[in-house]
């Protein structure tokens, strides 16, 4: 065996420029950190997005209104249905319409099914990189029971464009809320075996906590939302603090953390999917009759296929609003909902007709991710892999 | 003068002016299907009923003058009510024909329905609904569907009035009226395609543009009608690279909003027969070639004759720039003394649009050579006689027959497409259509009117002045420009002053 000398084996004084990424495997998402190491120490870390720019809100200006959709699908494409959602009411704010109550608890059942589907696969994933694969395949396969629900009733498992302007594409096919129910049953068991599998795990422990940690008046700094600042301590979720749809008629709680560190941010994410089924499970039981989107005589909606097959009025409505779109008039709105990783906005602008000016969004992952180098700076290069991943980021969204 | 109020703001117009053109020099639109600018009043659409105060019953805005102190309401409930009844009986007996329709997308009773109406049908079965004749040929251009028909009589009026060829009449009475070609007539005037244009729905449409494209697709550019020397301001409708129809816009000093058959069908002129490819060879010996081929083989054939045995060609179809281009190349890089001018023959004329000279550019020609051209006959009298050898053409059109020019031992022929002149080439180069290069025609009156390009050249095609300068480096000699930009810069300052054309369409 060929020998060393021990000066040689000493780790350089200088520090060591590393890329992590862009198609490292813990960065989902393609993303890249141009690492600056001082042994395993991260002395710097520079996070470089744009990986995944498509150009999405300059491409939403060469369609229609409705045309928008699918794009939204591709956002932060773990919930499509939450941003789905999302840019309905932005252009529904701008139309000034409001959408009839059964599509609004329609919406807030497929949005928190959404929500469920996200938090689990960031959980998975971030567990699975720690090296609990058990819980992976757990909450993998819980969210595939729910892509299985969402899939009867959009017709697809991942990019539904289910929401229209003025309502949804149809109405919840027969016997949804049992089947629902089952799998959010099923889904919440395979919650709390993970939950049983990691939250006592000493090396789980030891990665997550006091790892990754920012304080309140930070995150708020960095523009921080959704469960990322809740695990801070701070109990901001637009649900409550600006009601839409119907969930100022819903109980639930803001779950929050304390330290803002990586576990609680998984803690947080475990107790919004209890929360999210509570949500579902009130919506379902009030789930109002009557239509699931506004009326036709108002131009936004595809009118009834019958009356567009056998009569002029109606066929002329179909008409238009596919040729030219529906017809927003001018102005300017910005609405936010709350998604997955936080308050997702939609920066609107109309010149009037039947296509977008401009469709800005406000991504609650790119605000997020921008801390990523004080969370890890400090710490050691494995840190990196759980922050990141308690982090969230989506390509899709971040880079749009 | 007359002081009015419209919706709160006040107006003063002339006396005689109608509320429907007061309101619409303020900007407001009051919705309308059987007024047009151009033509008599009719009122019987009734679409354009507004409220008047102190008058008990809505009145027609195109139709009632204004009076001092008038106060006109257009969009009270009533005013919207009475909209909207208009639509819903219009719509009444309407077929559900928007997805046969050539005119859904530019469709006033689309409009007007999603505008003042959006209600469903209250009729309850279609058995209900009244069937007329469908698909009537009125004439060479132009069919007429009885059912989609809102009896607005612009076409009677615009035969009437416009044409004074009152070939159009309406025929029956109630819901059974329609409109009718007089008996032992066809509509075979020259302007039969403005009934279809003036159609505010589906019920006349062009028999040459049925089905080809839907309306949404189509990108309009303005441009200049290259059917004849009045110079019509026009828009050329074109997708992908397919132009579909020509379509007046509004120049009310030249041809006011109308355009005539010929000038409407002119686009075929960018569509059809279209050299796309250098060509070397006559008659069964033609071949394409590559470009540096075609030109090398033009240039040896063209170096052989003698300068004072050496022609150019300028065209009466083509634009300023492109002749500018040509003359300018033969003076300097060939040597050329003589001049000649090709293009169509002459045609049908009248009062109203039509030229009888068929070529937009006749007088850009004399503008760009300083002189005047000599006629294309005697050139191909003096390459019968041999006396000349040698040409470089523009343009595919010949006035007259020209088997003449078979003799000669080197014709260039630098064309958009085929015809005579390319036909006789030994050698031809594609250039582009009207629709692919911007340029600027003169047209009868010395009136300059420059047009943008609308697509970029089809095939090999390359723009004359590139074309020309590629040729004259061929000939080891130069020529004072090197592409459009520069071509366009030099024939500015020669130009009659261009005479601003108006944006916008047919209300």
């Amino acid at each position: 065996m060929e020998e060393y000398r021990e000066e040689e084996l000493i780790l350089p004084a200088d520090p060591m420029v590393l890329n992590m990424g862009p198609s490292h495997p813990a960065m989902h998402g393609t993303v890249r950190c141009l690492l600056r190491l001082d042994g395993e120490q991260v002395v710097d870390c520079d996070v470089q997005i744009g990986f995944l720019h498509r150009g999405f809100e300059k491409e939403c200006e060469a369609g229609t209104w409705t045309q928008v959709f699918p794009y939204t699908d591709r956002l932060n494409y773990a919930s499509p249905l939450l941003n789905n959602i999302g840019y309905a009411l932005a252009v529904e704010k701008l139309l000034g319409i409001t959408v009839p109550p059964r599509c609004q608890y329609v919406r807030v059942i497929l949005g928190e099914v959404a929500r469920i589907c996200d938090h689990c696969v960031c959980n998975a994933a971030m567990a699975m990189e720690l090296g609990a694969f058990t819980v992976f395949l757990y909450l993998v396969k819980a969210r595939e029971w729910l892509f299985e629900v969402l899939e009867e009733v959009t017709g697809a498992r991942v990019t539904h464009c289910f929401c229209r302007i003025g309502g949804l594409r149809h109405d919840l096919p027969e016997g949804f809320g049992e089947r629902l129910r089952a799998a959010l049953q099923k889904t919440l068991a395979a919650v709390e075996d993970s939950e049983k599998l990691l939250l006592r795990n000493r090396i789980f422990l030891d990665r997550t906590m006091e790892v990754g940690a920012i304080s309140a008046e930070r995150a708020l700094a960095y523009g921080w939302t959704g469960p990322c600042l809740r695990s801070t301590g701070v109990a901001y979720d637009v649900r409550k603090v600006h009601p839409y749809l119907a969930y100022d008629e819903l109980d639930f709680d803001v779950p929050v953390g304390s330290r803002g560190d990586n576990y609680d941010r998984f803690v947080v994410r475990l107790e919004e999917i209890r929360q999210s089924a509570r949500i579902i499970d009130q919506a379902l039981r009030r789930l109002p009759d009557g239509p699931i989107a506004v009326p036709d005589d108002l131009g936004v909606v595809l009118p009834d296929k019958i009356q567009t097959y056998t009569t002029i009025e109606r066929t002329i409505q179909h008409f238009k609003i596919v040729t030219e779109g529906i017809q927003v008039p001018p102005g300017e709105v910005y609405s936010y909902t709350e998604a997955a990783n936080g308050e997702l906005g939609f920066y609107i602008v109309s010149t009037g007709g039947g296509r977008p000016h401009k469709c800005r969004v406000r991504p609650p992952c790119f605000a997020n991710l921008q801390a990523l180098p004080e969370l890890v700076r400090g710490r050691l290069l494995p840190d990196i892999i759980p922050t990141f991943g308690s982090i969230n980021m989506i390509g899709g969204e971040c880079d749009r | 003068m007359r002081k009015l109020t419209i919706d709160g703001r006040e107006i003063e117009v002339a006396e005689g002016t109608t509320v429907l053109a007061a309101a619409r020099a303020l900007g407001v639109e009051i919705p309308h299907f059987c007024w047009h600018p151009e033509l008599s009043v009719a009122a019987n659409c009734r679409m354009c009923l507004v409220e008047v105060e102190k008058q008990p019953k809505l009145q027609p805005a195109c139709q009632l003058e204004v009076a001092d102190g008038m106060v006109v309401h257009t969009d009270t409930p009533r005013v919207r009510e009475a909209r909207r009844a208009v639509i819903e009986y219009l719509l009444l007996h309407h077929p559900v024909d928007c997805p046969i329709c050539d005119q859904a997308g530019e469709c006033k009773l689309q409009d007007y329905y999603m505008l003042y109406d959006r209600r469903a049908s209250r009729l309850w079965s279609e058995e209900g609904k009244v069937r007329k004749r469908k698909r009537v040929i009125f004439g060479p251009h132009v069919i007429y569907d009885a059912e989609r028909c809102v009896l607005c009589t612009r076409c009677v009026r615009f035969c009437r009035e416009i044409v004074r060829d009152p070939v159009l009449i309406e025929v029956h009475r109630g819901d059974h009226s329609e409109i009718a070609v007089a008996p032992g007539r066809t509509l075979d005037h020259a302007y039969s395609l403005m009934t279809a244009h003036v159609c505010p729905v589906g019920a006349l449409t062009s028999r040459d543009f049925r089905f080809q494209c839907r309306v949404w697709f189509l990108v309009s550019t303005p441009t200049i009608c290259p059917g004849c020397a009045t110079g019509c301001n026009a828009f050329l409708d074109h997708y992908r690279g397919e132009a579909f129809r020509l379509r007046p816009r509004d120049n009310p000093a030249l041809n006011r909003c109308w355009l005539c058959d010929d000038g409407v069908l002119a686009y075929h002129l960018h569509n059809d027969h279209r050299l796309t490819v250098p060509e070397v060879g006559r008659g069964d010996d033609a071949r394409r070639a590559a470009w540096d081929e075609a030109l090398a083989e033009a240039a040896a054939r063209l170096r052989k004759v003698p300068k004072s045995q050496r022609a150019a060609v300028l065209s009466a179809e083509h634009s300023c720039e492109e002749n500018w281009a040509l003359a300018t190349f033969a003076r300097e890089a060939l040597g050329v003394e003589r001049f000649f001018e090709t293009g169509r023959a002459a045609g049908a004329a009248d009062d109203l649009l039509r030229h009888a000279d068929k070529n937009p550019n006749r007088a850009g020609v004399r503008e760009m050579l300083g002189a005047e051209p000599e006629p294309f006959e005697r050139l191909v009298e003096e390459a019968t006689a041999g006396s000349l050898r040698a040409a470089v053409a523009l343009g595919a059109a010949a006035p007259v027959p020209g088997a003449g020019l078979q003799r000669l031992e080197a014709l260039v022929s630098i064309a958009p497409r085929r015809g005579p002149l390319p036909d006789a080439a030994q050698v031809r180069l594609p250039s582009p259509s009207f629709a692919e290069a911007a340029g600027t025609y003169v047209n009868a009156r010395g009136q300059a009117q420059p047009f943008p390009r609308a697509m970029p050249p089809r095939g090999e095609a390359l723009e004359v002045p590139d074309l020309l300068a590629r040729l004259a480096r061929r000939l080891d000699s130069t020529v004072p420009f090197r592409s459009a930009a520069d071509v366009r810069a030099a024939v500015g300052p020669r130009l009659p002053q261009p005479q601003p054309a108006t944006e916008g369409g047919a209300p």
